[in-house]
């Protein structure tokens, strides 16, 4: 392999190098930016992190994994999974693979960056016998050409047909997107075809030299390599020029964002810093438009989180307002979500931001005591006192277990914060944190049991109960049998257990229930279930969903339930429980309320 | 007599009303009756308003006049086929009529009140329906009230009506005047009660219903909170504790009570819909089969030989239903013999 | 009756000189505002009640008469726990009512002093 031009340039370098200094640029200001919108704390945070070797490995580990090999997505989707892997893989070996090549056979080029993109323009076979180190070179070039060319093509694919890739509803692509498109599709056919041209002069692999025999069987000359090197290079200058300003500013945002959540960073900004880098990482991808619970209704689809980010990124307030307000915040698009992004987060804090003329004060509250002198607490919360049949059968389990346990809010009480927190406003939601804290410290129980995964996981997550256990009834519950406390007789009903999402999603609680409804009958499983599960469209996580709005939402959900033909619906939140039982034709009943029915003293 | 086949689906005080007056028009009626007895809702009730006549007589009497009609008990119609002008009625006894007119008189269905589980029927011992009172009236057996005292009595109001939680937003219309009627009663058994009524607005349109509520007010004393309850709980020994707004004050209201009544309100039977809308028959927004027009065609269905009459169009009270039941009859007799 | 002299000003509500004008601007954002009967649903189940004499019913009352400042009194203790949108029979988003009151509260205040 020798030099074949002097000077080792070539004007058709240039719109490459254009392209490649803007990107980079671009993706600098990106990183300044983002670090000067994190607080100082975590400005700190995250830079310390780079350096530590846990951290820092991790992210290299991650980076690996999730942007170049994709390894979440092919566990979703093997085709797509291949499909993204084989470019960003492929592309990643290409330029890692032409920088050895510049290494091995002129190192004196090292400095002029294009000579791995565009070796076998630069280059020709020298005089001597053909080397094991070029012909293997070559060959994994074509290789690694091959497999990017597949993945282009199964793009294209997905382009005309995605039902055939599972996705049932992509984004809209924008103008600039499409551009993006049209160059990354063109980049590794022009390389491919520039290659082909060139291969009698530097040689190639088992793919470009049978290509330039074919090529030099109709068109004699030499005419057509510099015009498809120059394509070539313009194919790469457009796509990095408007990378930037369309989906594929992933590429480099991603690398980004796996560092800062390593970092153990959360979004605290509806725009910036952290939010910001995930915001750029999205790919467009729409994985959480079918996932969303609210795309059953066309108008809906809009008001997804792939929408959300394109409309943070260009800025749109009036959209960004009424997608934050209408989401039920389920957390299934975060769930689904290839590279992790928040979106529940981003609303959360969109509308955190708000600023109100009437500011709530419960400071002046004087909820009545929590009642003392026993161990076991239950918080039934607001809802539950719309459902009764929850706290009835919930007193009458705890009864036969034999404890010692008494209602908090009897008589109502205190809301536990959650919504607030959902609607965005963090400090009234402490105010009653601390009220309710306050109550349950002077009580002196050690077990505060809640029926409502609601409740449940504001209390596990932002109250600071020390000596006092938290748990949930399905937890709880599932103890008891095991403890022996309660004797089950199992029933022939068969159910089907619907993950309310903050007791699955939200808290992580997903074999309890399911054990105690094994024990009290038959278990049957629905599809999407556990971490997938579809919201009942009941969530107070929305501000702006009216009630007949839900109907589609929580029917699909139904839909999907009782696919395998259970008896009855099992759930364990008031709130899922209320919105099914209007609209299901089956009996939907609360774990405790399932449990109270097969069970005695143990 | 004629020869012309009718079948009448329900065996109701409509589909009863209608045999009646056709038997008497020379026909020989065919009623399909889902449930082992004639007389449909009213078969189960004590005594009807506004003048506290006893419903069995009006049963009995029906029963008697259509006693020379082909009755079907515990039947259900599987299908209709249209065959030019004639119906194919299949039952699901095996027998299949063809028929010249069909009526349709399958009534209405209660609400059913554990869907309002804020209200905690079939959750709390002292939580009834309006069809429990009803029947605990005429048998004197139901084991939540058999040897209860009944001290303090509550009816709620538009329980399943006016709701869209529900999937009802109509007005039963009959609530209000039933309340009354069953409070006065209860006050009849129970002359010392205290009891309250939870109303949103008191609809009391018809013959005689507002001297009833003025005798409700003045002579048995019966309280009326205009609110809506909104919430049941379990109260120490064995009562319920009932909470409402006391909307007129603008307080919050909260009572114990030994006994709730809840009014639970018309739906739509839903189970003749697949044959209905097979038919051509829709669905009009309030959920009930669609007459042709609400106004002079009540008992057309706009379907040649296909009649409808009472509850299955709407909230109607026994006697309208009564009027449209004989409406009806009148409508299939000209329909016959005017040329089809 | 005003008879040009009197300790206290009239309580009677004139509804030809009633301010609708934050009422009008709610229901431009909740048009449902307007379908409220008036049951007593929300108020009765209100968490906040108890403390506060709190009342979504009121309010929209308060705000058809043009009482804005009885209004804003009853909505600092709401603690959107959501209940009352679960018992509305009209199916009337409460919460979010709620939520864009206090939202545009003041903001008319404001642009008149400007």
């Amino acid at each position: 392999m020798i030099d074949r031009v002097a000077s080792g340039f070539h004007p058709f370098v240039l719109p490459f190098l254009f392209g490649m200094i803007f990107v980079l640029g671009y993706c600098l200001y990106g990183i300044v930016k983002i670090l000067l919108q994190l607080s100082h704390e975590d400005r700190r945070r995250f830079l310390l992190s780079l350096i530590n070797p846990v951290t820092a490995w991790k992210n290299i580990k991650d980076i690996f994994l999730n942007c170049l090999l994709h390894v979440k997505l092919w566990k979703r989707n093997p085709v797509l999974g291949y499909m993204h892997s084989s470019i960003a893989f492929g592309w990643f070996m290409l330029i890692v693979l032409g920088h050895i090549e510049v290494m091995l056979f002129v190192p004196h080029r090292m400095r002029q960056v294009w000579y791995p993109i565009f070796f076998n323009y630069f280059v020709a076979e020298g005089p001597g016998p053909a080397t094991v180190q070029g012909a293997l070179l070559f060959t994994l070039m074509d290789f690694f050409l091959l497999v990017v060319l597949s993945g282009i093509a199964l793009a294209m694919i997905k382009r005309v047909r995605s039902r055939i890739f599972g996705m049932r509803r992509t984004t809209r692509p924008s103008f600039l997107d499409r551009v993006g498109l049209y160059s990354l599709w063109a980049i590794f056919p022009l390389r491919l075809l520039a290659e082909g041209f060139t291969a009698h002069i530097s040689g190639g692999g088992f793919l470009i030299t049978p290509l330039n025999w074919v090529f030099r069987q109709f068109l004699g000359d030499q005419l057509h390599m510099l015009p498809t090197w120059w394509a070539y290079s313009i194919a790469l200058c457009i796509f990095m020029c408007v990378l930037p300003f369309t989906r594929y500013m992933h590429i480099p945002a991603e690398m980004m964002l796996i560092p800062m959540r390593n970092a153990g960073l959360k979004i605290k900004h509806a725009r910036r810093g952290f939010t910001r880098a995930m915001v750029w990482s999205c790919p467009n991808c729409g994985v959480c438009i079918d996932a969303c619970p609210m795309s059953v209704k066309k108008i809906n689809l809009k008001d997804t989180t792939v929408y959300l980010n394109r409309n943070i990124r260009r800025g749109n307030e009036e959209r960004i307002e009424q997608i934050s307000d209408k989401c039920l915040l389920c957390g299934k698009c975060r769930e689904v979500c290839q590279i992790g992004l928040d979106g529940p987060s981003i609303r959360i804090a969109q509308r955190a931001m708000r600023s109100y003329g009437l500011n709530q004060d419960y400071t002046s509250f004087r909820p009545a005591p929590a009642p003392a002198g026993h161990k076991l607490l239950y918080f039934a919360g607001c809802m539950t006192q719309l459902t009764p049949r929850i706290s009835k059968a919930v007193g009458s389990v705890l009864d036969k277990a034999g404890l010692d346990w008494e209602i908090m809010d009897k008589d109502g009480g205190l809301c536990c914060g959650r919504p607030l927190m959902t609607a965005g406003r963090f400090v009234q939601a402490k105010q009653l944190i601390r009220q309710n804290s306050e109550l349950i410290r002077a009580s002196g129980c050690d077990t505060l049991l809640l029926s409502c995964p609601i409740c449940y996981k504001i209390f596990k997550e932002r109250y600071k109960l020390e000596g006092v256990r938290v748990v949930h009834t399905a937890e709880f519950f599932e103890e008891l049998i095991q403890t022996g406390a309660l004797h089950v007789e199992k029933g022939d009903i068969r159910y089907v257990f619907h993950d309310p999402c903050e007791l699955g999603r939200g808290s992580g609680i997903y074999e309890q229930p399911r054990r105690i409804l094994g024990r009290a009958g038959y278990l049957v499983e629905s599809e999407p279930n556990r971490a997938e599960s579809i919201c009942c469209g009941g969530s107070l996580g929305s501000l702006t969903l009216g009630f007949a709005q839900r109907e589609d939402m929580t029917r699909n959900a139904l839909k999907h339930l009782t696919e395998g033909g259970p008896d009855a619906i099992a759930t364990a939140c008031p709130l899922c429980l209320a919105t099914f039982s209007r609209y299901a034709d089956r009996a939907v009943q609360d774990i405790a309320e399932i449990l109270d029915r097969v069970s005695s003293k143990g | 007599m004629s020869k012309d086949n009718i079948v009448i689906i329900g065996g109701g005080i409509a589909g009863m009303t209608a045999a009646s007056r056709l038997l008497r028009l020379g026909y020989t009626p065919i009623i399909v009756e889902e449930s082992d007895h004639l007389g449909g809702h009213v078969a189960e009730w004590h005594k009807l308003f506004p003048d506290m006549a006893p419903a069995q007589d009006i049963v009995q009497r029906l029963a008697e006049e259509v006693s020379a009609a082909n009755i079907f008990l515990s039947t259900r119609v599987l299908f209709i086929n249209r065959l030019h002008d004639t119906y194919i009625v299949m039952l699901n006894n095996g027998v299949s009529i063809q028929a010249q007119a069909v009526l349709i008189a399958t009534g209405f269905n209660l609400f059913d009140a554990t869907k309002k589980e804020e209200y905690g029927y079939g959750i709390y011992d002292q939580v009834l329906t309006n069809r429990d009172l009803e029947r605990w009236f005429t048998t004197g057996d139901d084991p939540r009230l058999n040897g209860h005292e009944v001290k303090r009595a509550g009816f709620v109001h538009c329980v399943g009506s006016r709701d869209v939680k529900a999937g009802n937003t109509q007005c039963s219309k009959v609530c209000c005047v039933t309340a009354i009627k069953q409070a006065i009663e209860l006050k009849e058994k129970f002359p010392d009660a205290e009891i309250w009524c939870f109303y949103m607005d008191l609809r009391l349109f018809g013959k005689k219903y507002e001297d009833f509520y003025i005798n409700a007010q003045k002579d048995y004393g019966i309280h009326f909170i205009r609110g809506r309850v909104s919430e049941v709980s379990e109260g120490l020994d064995g009562r319920v504790i009932v909470k409402a707004e006391d909307t007129l004050s603008g307080k919050p209201v909260k009572v114990t009570l030994d006994l709730l009544v809840l009014m639970s309100g018309m739906v739509c039977n839903a189970t003749i819909n697949p044959i209905a809308t097979s038919l051509g028959i829709d669905l009009d927004s309030d959920g009930f089969l669609r007459s042709k027009d609400n106004i002079s065609h009540i008992v057309s269905s706009g379907r040649k030989g296909l009649f409808l009459a009472g509850a299955c169009t709407g909230t109607k009270t026994v006697p309208e239903t009564i009027a449209e039941a004989n409406s009806a009859a009148l409508d299939i007799h000209l329909y016959l013999t005017e040329g089809k | 009756m005003e008879f040009g002299f009197k300790l206290s000003p009239s309580s009677a509500v004139n509804l030809d000189q009633v301010d609708l004008s934050l009422y009008e601007r709610l229901a431009a954002i909740e048009p449902d505002l307007r379908i409220c009967m008036a049951c007593g649903s929300c108020s009765a189940t209100c968490t906040a009640a108890p403390f506060t004499g709190m009342s979504v019913r009121k309010v929209i009352l308060d705000l058809q008469r043009g009482k804005e400042k009885e209004a804003a009194k009853m909505l600092s203790g709401c603690m959107l726990c959501g209940k009352c949108t679960m018992v509305c029979p009209r199916g009337i988003n409460t919460r979010h009512l709620i939520l864009s009151l206090c939202r545009i509260y003041g903001t008319k205040a404001k642009e008149e002093g400007k």
